[in-house]
């Protein structure tokens, strides 16, 4: 990949994962079990995450919902139907600095984009992607999955842990953190990238060092490296990040890809992504595992 | 079989006898504790145009509560505020594009919100369980007058005029902005957005989504606890709160809501007190409740209602 990467797996490697593993009660259900996760990434760190598993025998699609750019972990996402429990094991992780993985560190928001971006070797989100790149292998090792039926999904995290590590299958991604960050940052005013103009407007100065560490997290670098079937959710025509600005990222990627177009409705957005994983997944009886107020129109 | 339509829906929510005098208790214990705010300027946040702080205020059981402050830095000696209420997981955002329309603005984070959670921290999921059998220490209260206690605030502030705060937020946002215009008359004009803690005896019904799935979790565990849990929320219920609002307000929903369901919005805008009032559903669209569309219409609603004079003047 790189040095930078090739140091990063290598330390992560040297790190055991020692997963624990606590059953949930409360969150569990007739039709699935919900795990509490304790594990290390580099550092060493210790990240929680939450493990669905299906009732029933077999093997099971998986989701892996990469770490967000939040302080809160959810178990699904919010407005995912309960029952989509039933058909994927899921797995949700907080990476260093998020709820419930945040001691000794607890990160900010707006402020974990550019927390020591001036350095590579102490930026951030080095750390982040190794705790995602961890996440995915501890999933990967639970016998409930089947390894021929895994997504990936989340932001930008959920792409670059697809190259990074191994395993994944499909991926969803909604590019939002770190594609083209230093070029699209100063077309807009809105955060998570506003951070970035924050962080130069006030120190105008390292701009140059943010520059040279932002490189080695570019979309653009890791598309090659995922070979999973991938569906790229772009923004709405005219936003920063729509379809015709995330083109070179889709023709970059080396497995199959479609791109689709926000339409700027939760609804729509989000029934096109629960199918698309569904019907890649080989799930049939889609609407049983929708929100109610979606299944009239599935 | 078709849905039922979300404007025929009847509403299971019932307001209890003494609804007013637990709240006006609950005021009077807030009134007792002084705001003790604090402004600590943000220079990272600061841009050419917009001047951010980073405020802190207390709040009933003596929680310390933090916030985001936004000031145009072109403004009037006395200019129009707006507060703006967080989703339910949201991380309160800085709310820099309500300064650069000409509004000073607040972003409040309430107890148990990042930044706030130093001496209350129930977690997410949890905190809409956390002490549901108990309406006098159940997690909303004090989140609900933390919310309250930002008008106080901004009433504190020189530079707002007091008779031009508007309150607006989405999904938890929305409902914290009903609740916030109901028990504060300081506030002239309300837009809330896919309204949560609106309806919850419906809500956990109507949809199995999180957060409201949490007290399906919780009652599948506990069972033997729903009237107690039934008997709190009632208390809690933006609906309950509604006939109270006498300012202006609109209120949009998506007829597609997988998170709040839009039966409970329609039941709520039905409820609201105030003559001028407004509905906005938006077909084929979900969470969201077409905010895309619908920003246009709120930016002219608080223009109108907060600027207008402004304008004129």
């Amino acid at each position: 990949m790189s040095p930078y990467w090739d140091d990063v797996l290598a330390a992560l490697a040297r790190q055991p994962a020692r997963p624990e593993l606590e059953a949930l009660p409360l969150r569990s259900t007739a039709f699935a079990t919900l795990y509490g996760v304790r594990l290390t990434s580099l550092g060493p760190y210790r990240l929680y995450g939450y493990l669905s598993i299906p009732t029933g025998a077999g093997r099971f699609p998986a989701i892996y919902y990469a770490p967000k750019y939040q302080s809160v972990l959810e178990i699904i996402p919010q407005g995912t139907a309960n029952l989509q429990r039933s058909r994927y094991v899921t797995f949700s992780l907080a990476s260093r600095g998020q709820r419930n993985a945040d001691s000794p560190y607890a990160a900010m928001f707006p402020g974990l984009l550019t927390e020591g971006i001036d350095d590579a070797a102490t930026y951030a989100f080095r750390g982040i992607v190794a705790d995602s790149v961890r996440g995915l292998e501890v999933l990967l090792a639970r016998r409930e999955v089947d390894r021929a039926r895994v997504v990936v999904s989340g932001n930008d995290i959920a792409l670059i842990t697809a190259a990074l590590g191994s395993g994944a299958t499909h991926v969803v991604t909604t590019p939002t953190l770190l594609y083209r960050t230093m070029e699209l940052a100063p077309k807009t005013h809105a955060y998570p990238l506003e951070e970035i103009n924050d962080y130069l407007h006030l120190h105008p100065t390292r701009a140059e060092a943010v520059r040279r560490t932002l490189a080695h997290y570019d979309l653009l670098g890791f598309a090659p490296r995922v070979t999973g079937t991938t569906l790229v959710m772009a923004g709405a025509p005219g936003s920063l990040l729509d379809a015709t600005a995330l083109r070179p990222l889709a023709a970059a990627l080396r497995g199959p890809v479609s791109v689709y177009e926000s339409q700027q409705s939760l609804y729509r957005d989000g029934l096109h992504s629960e199918r698309w994983m569904a019907e890649q997944c080989g799930i049939a009886d889609v609407p049983s595992i929708l929100p109610e107020h979606w299944r009239e129109a599935s | 079989m078709p849905r039922q339509s979300p404007a025929d829906y009847r509403s299971k929510v019932r307001k209890p006898v003494d609804f007013d005098s637990f709240w006006n208790d609950v005021l009077k214990q807030a009134s007792t504790i002084p705001l003790e705010p604090e402004i600590l300027p943000d220079p990272l946040r600061t841009s050419d145009d917009v001047e951010v702080f980073q405020v802190f205020y207390t709040s009933i059981d003596q929680v310390r509560i933090a916030a985001w402050y936004c000031r145009p830095v072109q403004r009037a000696q006395r200019t129009p505020a707006m507060m703006f209420l967080p989703g339910y997981q949201m991380d309160p955002p800085i709310p820099k594009e309500w300064a650069r329309k000409g509004y000073i603005a607040l972003s409040v984070a309430p107890r148990g919100k990042l930044r706030s959670n130093h001496q209350f921290n129930p977690g997410y999921p949890n905190l809409l369980t956390h002490n549901i059998v108990d309406r006098h220490t159940y997690a909303y209260r004090g989140f609900y007058v933390d919310t309250w206690r930002g008008i106080d605030f901004l009433l504190s502030r020189p530079e707002v005029e007091p008779a031009r705060i508007g309150v607006t937020g989405s999904s938890q946002g929305g409902g914290l902005t009903i609740t916030t215009a109901a028990m504060r008359p300081e506030v002239r004009a309300a837009s809330a957005g896919a309204p949560y803690l609106c309806g919850f005896v419906d809500a956990i019904e109507l949809t199995h989504t999180y957060p409201y799935e949490e007290i399906n979790d919780y009652l599948r565990l506990y069972p033997e606890r729903r009237k107690d849990v039934e008997e709190t929320i009632a208390y809690f219920d933006g609906i309950n709160f509604a006939d109270r609002i006498a300012c202006p307000i609109i209120v949009n929903v998506g007829l597609q809501d997988n998170v709040c369901p839009p039966e409970t919005g329609y039941t709520l805008f039905e409820r609201i007190g105030a003559k001028d009032k407004r509905l906005y559903p938006y077909d084929g669209h979900g969470h969201d409740a077409g905010r895309a569309r619908h920003t246009a219409v709120a930016d002219e609603f608080f223009a109108r209602h907060l600027r207008d004079r402004e304008a004129r003047s």
